[in-house]
């Protein structure tokens, strides 16, 4: 494909910013989630009666705090194909 | 059952091998096996194929797009018939992702309404195998509904299951390997539409339980709830981000699968893939959307 200066800077600039959309997107859900599976080990170590209710419920946990990740992969995808 | 033979998977083996030393003995990833009948003649050959994977997912995802580049029809219909079929029908293909989603939807519904026929008509005192599937689905998700919204609210456990049932088959369908098969909820669309129903139902037992003058004085009256503004903002919030939820986590797997299995040459990779991206997070997925629609309506019930 044959783009102009102007389209270059435009595609390359959107590339770069999806990313570091991407990167610094993936911070936060990253810890988050570990330290809810943390949390979690702590849990069943304490009661390991639990460990299936514990576990369900982190599962649900973690996929509600991965949500950020998520809108700044869409995002990311977003910058890629639509420019 | 060791000793049991199966043939069927020793000639895939045997032919999964040739695949990985062809592939391995023609130096680069751009040669694949062609096994099948061209021109009613068995072909068993080593073609060279072009492969970019940009175009290859423009075709996956962006239909309507890869015809406007390319002008002919992507390869998501099985046959050139059928795509002429809606060519005729509906003019100018300029709708053909749409087409898709509307295919996919309805071969989800059907399946799904001769499941419950067929249930319906086999119901036991003594249950079968599928039957005892669906109590127990039934039955754990009443548990979840009764322990939110409490005994006298149970009536609200059919939408729960319809609901699970309806987006855990939406993502299940993907796992097909029939070219055109895909997600619905990997469309905008369908989550979108399921999120608006949430929002709708909620406030529609807000009103049940509340009176309609005291929820809408929630919403318009500053001397009684000072942040009124918020909570509408907060209302278009539960929307995008219940839906998006579902939508992003769903098109990621989908593009990751196909990124992934591109680089390994579709040999051995997508498998895992596909049981972790497709099985594990749709079935998560499909549970956290119904929590949260549960979590939802339970807030306005409480209050």
């Amino acid at each position: 494909m044959d783009l102009t200066l102007a389209q270059g800077i435009v595609k390359a600039s959107a590339l770069l910013g999806a990313g570091l959309c991407m990167g610094m997107g993936a911070l936060g859900p990253g810890v988050g989630e570990g330290f809810v599976a943390g949390k979690a080990c702590e849990g069943i170590a304490r009661s390991p009666e639990n460990a299936s209710l514990i576990t369900r419920t982190m599962l649900v946990g973690q996929a509600v705090s991965e949500s950020t990740g998520i809108y700044s992969l869409v995002i990311a995808l977003l910058l890629i194909f639509s420019t | 059952m060791a000793k049991k033979k199966k043939p069927m998977l020793k000639i895939f083996l045997v032919f999964f091998m040739i695949e990985i030393i062809l592939v391995f003995l023609s130096g680069n990833f751009t040669r694949q096996l062609q096994i099948g009948f061209e021109n009613k003649r068995f072909v068993l050959r080593n073609i060279e194929f072009h492969y970019d994977l940009q175009e290859k997912i423009t075709e996956e995802f962006q239909i309507d797009e890869y015809h406007r580049q390319k002008s002919i029809a992507p390869n998501v219909y099985g046959s050139e018939k059928i795509y002429d079929l809606f060519k005729r029908i509906f003019g100018a293909p300029t709708a053909l992702g749409t087409f898709q989603l509307l295919r996919m939807i309805l071969i989800v519904d059907i399946v799904l309404l001769f499941m419950a026929l067929y249930i319906r008509k086999h119901l036991l005192a003594r249950p079968s195998k599928s039957q005892l599937i669906f109590e127990l689905i039934y039955t754990s998700l009443e548990e979840f509904v009764t322990e939110t919204l409490g005994k006298e609210k149970a009536n609200y456990t059919p939408y729960i299951v319809t609901l699970f049932i309806f987006i855990w088959a939406c993502n299940m369908i993907g796992m097909i390997p029939i070219p055109g098969f895909m997600e619905p909820t990997r469309n905008l669309n369908v989550p979108l539409g399921l999120g608006f129903m949430v929002v709708i139902i909620v406030h529609f037992t807000a009103i049940k339980a509340k009176g309609a003058w005291k929820h809408i004085q929630n919403y318009i009256n500053p001397v009684k709830n000072p942040l009124f503004l918020l909570d509408i903002v907060g209302e278009m919030s539960k929307v995008v981000s219940i839906s998006f939820r579902l939508f992003g986590n769903i098109l990621g797997g989908a593009i990751i699968i196909l990124v992934v299995s591109s680089l390994v040459s579709f040999v051995v990779f997508p498998v895992g893939l596909n049981l972790f991206f497709g099985i594990f997070v749709g079935t998560i997925q499909a549970f956290v959307f119904t929590m949260l629609a549960l979590t939802y309506i339970g807030v306005e019930i409480s209050e």
